[in-house]
């Protein structure tokens, strides 16, 4: 039953790429940012705009 | 000068004038005061890369083009939270504008944003400017769940969860680019007066 173990090893690196590449395309995602918070007492850097 | 939506910027590539691909668009960040687009984050170009620590200000931009955003060469690119405090404010909350509900001065739901529009100036030395926002629109606009372009003024308020515009904003709507450069003009003409 060696081959129970290798479809089951196979089964979880796939299961793995899958969720990598799914965490990994979610940091990717654009989006439009306003006012960035600024932490408190912290300079402003920049020109500002 | 030209319009354009965001989600048209996100994921262009960034390369340099000796051709070197050197990450990608990932947000646009904007001021509220003034609507001014302070420059991007990036996010690498490998498939399994993440977002990086170095972001693009707008004022390092060369050419903003229809396939990449083009830079000089790396050493432009500078810490991602220098381009975030560029952009911040005082009194700012902070947060992604897209899926942010739009509701008047009077409290009126017009709908949710789904996309935000930049003017675009030359690069080299112009402005790049959030103008309006694309909303799925609520019934108060008479055609829910259509996409509508609605203009803003030259100064925003806005934070992560409410994005405000006045209620005269209702009437400039515009279903496309093509007459929306006009419609944002009108609306901030009014806005300033016959004065």
């Amino acid at each position: 039953m060696w081959w129970v173990w290798v479809i089951v090893a196979l089964v979880v690196i796939a299961l793995v790429v899958a969720a990598v590449l799914l965490v990994q395309s979610r940091r990717r995602r654009g989006g439009v940012i306003v006012d960035p918070t600024r932490p408190a007492g912290r300079p402003r850097r920049g020109g500002g705009v | 000068m030209r319009l354009m939506r965001t989600s048209e910027v996100t994921k262009r590539p960034v390369v340099t004038f000796s051709g070197e691909d050197i990450a990608q668009i990932k947000d646009v960040v904007y001021s509220a005061g003034g609507g001014a687009v302070g420059g991007f984050t990036l996010a690498g170009r490998g498939m399994f890369s993440g977002p990086l620590k170095q972001g693009l200000a707008w004022s390092s931009v060369a050419a903003l083009g229809a396939d990449a955003v083009m830079v000089r060469d790396e050493t432009v690119l500078e810490p991602t939270q220098s381009i975030l405090d560029a952009s911040a404010s005082s009194g700012g909350s902070g947060g992604d504008v897209l899926g942010s509900q739009v509701l008047t001065d009077s409290g009126v739901a017009l709908g949710t944003v789904v996309d935000v529009i930049i003017q675009v100036d030359q690069p080299a030395g112009g402005q790049c400017d959030v103008v309006g926002y694309e909303i799925e629109a609520s019934e108060a606009l008479g055609s829910k769940g259509t996409r509508v372009l609605m203009p803003l003024p030259d100064t925003l308020a806005a934070s992560g969860e409410h994005l405000m515009v006045p209620a005269a904003a209702k009437d400039f709507v515009a279903q496309d680019l093509a007459g929306f450069g006009a419609a944002v003009l009108a609306f901030r003409a009014q806005l300033e007066g016959p004065g």
